[in-house]
């Protein structure tokens, strides 16, 4: 069992969330030191990357020198690898593959899923950081309810909760399942909602209708709602807002760990105790080229976990655009924290324009038919003549496609200046895409 | 440094769903019960053939957790390695890479949203499941399955309560028969009562099964199945 601060301290662990930014990095410092020989001698992908740039662990003793020296993988590198040398972990495994007790999966958003290895147990304690620290700070305490609103591939991840003494109230991440969890928000009233994206906040008012219940009222036992997955679009903003919902965003972070905005609401914190993150200039084409970004301008995400040691990535290119700070923040933590802008590779340019999918999201979803907000963008290549888009609309609304393709085509328009090409399917089509949390917003065909 | 205090159990380990004959139904569970079943299910893994050195997909939902916890846990128990992937049609791809890049002593709750999910893939059940020593499907899974020459053994979520075959055409037991009890009601549904203690009581509570009980395993009725 967790051992937990008193219920009226702000911090989870004050003394690591707080810390000063120069101890943090002598932290930093010593894990990567720690890890660096460790993982050379075992990850092959490593070693062969790190051969091929000619760099050596004892090439490093500082945070420059890393940032300087080290080269870069990224999910390609390890899909190659693992297809190329027959290696399921991608050459990233740094244990017998006995040793590993579980075998999980990243989401697969932007294709195939590749396998993330695990120890679970076994260790020596390690402090809890993720999550923990987070949903403290949103104000979960012990003999709380946690509205876990998930799916499994992440793992058992309300042992989390149970750790902190709270009960997890399971539900499927499902527009089906809002009716329940209407519900047993009214029976169970808890204080912390993990998570609640897009799609299912667009189907709650039409569940709750059905429910006869007051989403209101139902809600009104939260302190903090997660979402998560892709951004909040205008339409969903506002219901939550009708709701009075105390949102808080959240992201992962390069596949190494994941970032939670606190009761600022000012950026989302990642916990550098775990995680060595840095923002480079998204043209880099290897880390002998790349230069940092500044300190809160849009750049590409790189991480390196520091405290896995069964398959750590290290300086790892997210393929994320984000924004980055090391200023303190007004809640007090020191931890750095970032914004998220989008995805790198689903930038497109139209007759020279460039569009990313939050572009046209809004115009998409103010449409009735597509209050879900499902659409992808058609990319064969970054640069076409015409936007191309494909969206879902409502079962409702299917003997009046031709109207609603005409309202999608004249929202855009206004939107953006482009006139697209709009491709309708039902939701369905576009939510079996998932992870259901999220689809892939852009596709080559 | 701040001063810590070892964190009070919450009242309940968690609360579930499970499907009853008129739709979802919430259960609460309690951290006895769970412990319990974390002891009774090593031996359906056992049963299974799961053994140190190998490895289980769990093909389950969030909401499903109480039935499948043990499970998962109870192949950590075993020695073996856990895989887990959602029981819905968008994570066949998932289910599909797993398989395809690794062996599997058992893949455990495959139903028939996984495979609607493999058939928009256009992967062939046979090959999908190729790599898996033992499948344990669900009743809507099993037909569609053995007819593409896949002999799945029955995975039943019985209620609360996990039911599993060691064999296709086998009956299916429960992890420990002095936790549950079954019968059947006037519909031909399966019931479920508990014999020890849980937060939620079940007295021949009726379930979304259909079947019979014979000798305390669940012989299903697969008849209208697709």
């Amino acid at each position: 069992m967790t051992a937990l601060p008193p219920p009226d301290s702000v911090y989870f662990d004050e003394e690591w969330e707080t810390m000063p930014r120069a101890r943090l990095e002598e932290e930093q410092l010593a894990l990567l030191l720690d890890l660096l020989p460790y993982v050379y001698e075992r990850s092959p992908l490593v070693r062969a990357t790190w051969d091929a740039a000619r760099v050596k662990p004892g090439d490093v003793r500082s945070l420059d020198d890393f940032r300087e020296k080290v080269p870069f993988i990224d999910k390609d590198a390890v899909r190659r690898f693992r297809d190329e040398r027959g290696d399921p972990y991608g050459g990233l495994l740094c244990v017998e593959p006995s040793e590993l007790t579980a075998i999980m999966s990243t989401s697969g958003t932007t294709g195939d899923p590749t396998l993330v290895a695990e120890r679970w147990g076994g260790g020596p304690p390690s402090r809890p950081t993720i999550v923990t620290r987070d949903f403290w700070g949103m104000g979960l305490r012990a003999g709380d309810r946690v509205a876990l609103v998930l799916f499994t591939f992440r793992g058992p991840m309300y042992g989390l909760i149970q750790g902190l003494g709270a009960t997890p109230v399971l539900v499927d991440y499902d527009p089906a399942e809002i009716g329940r969890l209407l519900e047993l928000s009214v029976r169970y009233r808890p204080t912390i909602m993990y998570n609640f994206g897009n799609t299912l906040m667009s189907a709650t008012p039409a569940a709750a209708e059905r429910a006869g219940i007051d989403p209101k009222d139902a809600f009104s036992s939260y302190l903090g709602v997660v979402w998560a997955g892709e951004p909040l679009g205008p339409r969903a903003r506002a219901l939550a807002a009708e709701w009075g919902l105390p949102l808080f965003e959240h992201t992962s972070v390069g596949d190494v760990t994941a970032s939670f905005e606190c009761t600022a609401h000012d950026g989302l914190h990642f916990w550098e105790d775990t995680a060595f993150v840095e923002g480079i200039e998204p043209e880099a084409t290897s880390h002998a080229d790349a230069v940092v970004a500044p300190d809160g301008a849009r750049c590409e995400l790189v991480a390196t976990a520091l405290t896995n040691r069964v398959a750590p990535l290290i300086r790892y290119r997210s393929d994320d655009v984000v924004r980055l700070t090391r200023e303190p923040c007004a809640c007090g933590r020191t931890h750095a924290r970032m914004w998220t802008v989008g995805r790198k590779s689903d930038e497109i340019v139209v007759d020279g324009r460039a569009v990313m999918p939050i572009d046209v999201w809004g115009a998409i979803e103010t449409v009735d038919a597509c209050a879900l907000g499902l659409f992808q963008i058609i990319r064969p290549g970054r640069e076409v003549d015409r936007l191309h888009l494909r969206v879902g609309y409502a079962a409702a609304d299917a003997a009046r496609v031709d109207a609603v393709h005409d309202e999608v085509v004249a929202s855009v328009h206004a939107a953006i200046g482009i006139e697209p090409h709009v491709e309708l399917v039902p939701d369905e089509q576009l939510l079996r895409l998932g992870p259901p949390h999220k689809i892939p917003r852009v596709t080559k065909r | 440094m701040t001063a810590t205090t070892p964190a009070p159990p919450a009242p309940l380990w968690g609360v579930g769903r499970y499907d009853g004959p008129d739709g979802p139904v919430t259960w609460e569970i309690s951290h006895d019960e769970v412990h319990r079943d974390l002891g009774a299910a090593p031996a359906t893994l056992a049963r299974l053939g799961v053994t140190a050195g190998g490895r289980v997909l769990h093909c389950s939902l969030l909401s499903e957790a109480g039935q499948f916890f043990p499970l998962v846990i109870g192949t950590m128990f075993a020695g073996a390695q856990v895989s887990q992937a959602d029981a819905t049609r968008a994570d066949a791809t998932r289910v599909a890479m797993f398989l395809r890049l690794l062996e599997y002593d058992a893949v455990l709750g495959v139903n028939g949203a996984i495979l609607d999910g493999l058939d928009e893939l256009g992967v062939a059940y046979a090959d999908a499941f190729a790599s898996a020593r033992v499948v344990c499907a669900r009743p809507d899974a099993i037909a569609r399955l053995s007819r593409a020459g896949v002999a799945a053994c029955p995975f039943v979520l019985c209620g609360p309560a996990v039911a599993v075959a060691s064999a296709p055409d086998a009956a299916a037991f429960v992890h420990d028969t002095e936790e549950w009890e079954l019968g059947v009601d006037g519909a031909g549904r399966v019931t479920v009562t508990n014999l020890r203690p849980r937060a939620t009581e079940f007295r021949a509570a009726p379930t979304a099964v259909r079947g019979s009980v014979v000798d305390g395993g669940i012989v299903l009725d697969l008849e209208g199945s697709p």
